[in-house]
């Protein structure tokens, strides 16, 4: 197949993927999105099979996927998948929707709905800016006292975004945190992000430890991707003190190199097989 | 490998002949964050690195 991979920046995954392509005897055409111009009111000659979608940063993700649907190129992940993946509210509300175990969520645009929602939640609690990444502006609060601090900030940057104030129940884990990977409705690789930070992201320091595939982890995550639209994504779960196993975030333009290093397991090659595969139905 | 001059120091870098553009590379000599630019005519040069931006993740 001939397939294109946008990026921004090239990192290990990009590569990763590049060299499992050509291994299995695809053609791909590198689109190095920042470098590019797009068009989009006149049909561009495009002749990709699809495209990876690959830009680390998500405006450019979006943009360039917008262009890429309107020559009715197939993009994986899709613009919708990239766009709800990125909010965490709407994954929150899509997965809640589903039947999967969230944490207890709420939202809220003000000081006093958000201080009497989290004493509906109970403390600690855990404030989210919807958008962002890598643990970016996540911050706790034991108390009351601290989540004011937190707001009062909040209110005081300029973003309108960082004003709506996601708030869930804190999640006591074990000291780590489960990434697994859904393929195309499978679950090949998981692993372990095992820190003593309450945020276990690999971003932040997390060391990543091989994790065993349950049947219950692999029902959960079909069920995540499920609810998302489907693709290639990276499921963040939770082990709660209860027993559950809750869906925390899910990740659309999906990060492997810690994986690869911690299982050994082919990642890029599973993705390239299982995508052409969809694609040549 | 092609020598590129670094646009921080001055200095030069060797970059991998299958190098890609955008590729992020430290320069041993200054500590520079470098990115490869390749043009449509395939010549390489460096600049500095983008900041990590309030957009980036995964």
């Amino acid at each position: 197949m001939n397939i294109g991979l946008a990026y921004d920046m090239a990192r290990f995954e990009e590569k990763a993927l590049l060299q499992a392509a050509r291994r299995l005897g695809h053609t791909v055409s590198l689109i190095h999105v920042p470098n590019k111009e797009f068009w989009v009111t006149k049909p561009d000659s495009m002749s990709y099979d699809f495209i990876f979608q690959r830009c680390v940063s998500y405006y450019r993700a979006v943009s360039s996927t917008i262009v890429f649907e309107r020559n009715n190129i197939p993009v994986v992940n899709s613009l919708n998948v990239i766009r709800d993946c990125e909010d965490k509210l709407l994954t929150t509300a899509r997965l809640s929707a589903a039947g999967v175990d969230v944490p207890d969520t709420a939202v809220a645009f003000r000081r006093e709905p958000a201080l009497n929602a989290s004493r509906r939640l109970g403390y600690p609690v855990v404030v989210k800016p919807i958008y962002g990444s890598w643990g970016r502006m996540i911050a706790r609060a034991p108390d009351e006292e601290t989540l004011q601090d937190i707001i009062e900030l909040r209110e005081n940057m300029q973003s309108p975004y960082i004003k709506i104030h996601y708030l869930q129940r804190y999640v006591d884990k074990p000291g780590r945190d489960i990434r697994a990977y859904y393929v195309w409705g499978d679950v090949p690789v998981a692993i372990y992000r095992v820190s003593g930070n309450w945020k276990t992201n690999t971003a932040l320091g997390g060391k990543a430890e091989p994790a065993p595939i349950t049947d219950e982890l692999r029902e959960i995550v079909i069920k995540s991707g499920e609810a998302l639209g489907g693709g290639v994504l990276g499921i963040d779960l939770m082990e709660s003190p209860d027993g559950r196993l809750l869906v925390s975030e899910i990740n659309a333009i999906v990060e492997f190199r810690n994986t690869v290093r911690a299982t050994g397991y082919d990642l890029a090659g599973k993705i390239v097989e299982e995508t052409v595969r969809v694609m040549r139905r | 490998m092609p020598e590129l001059s670094c646009p921080v120091c001055g200095g030069t870098m060797a970059v991998p002949e299958d190098a890609l553009a955008g590729e992020l590379f430290e320069h041993g000599e200054c500590g520079a964050q470098l990115e490869l630019i390749v043009d449509d005519s395939g010549s390489m040069s460096l600049k500095m690195a983008e900041e990590v931006a309030e957009d980036w993740g995964e």
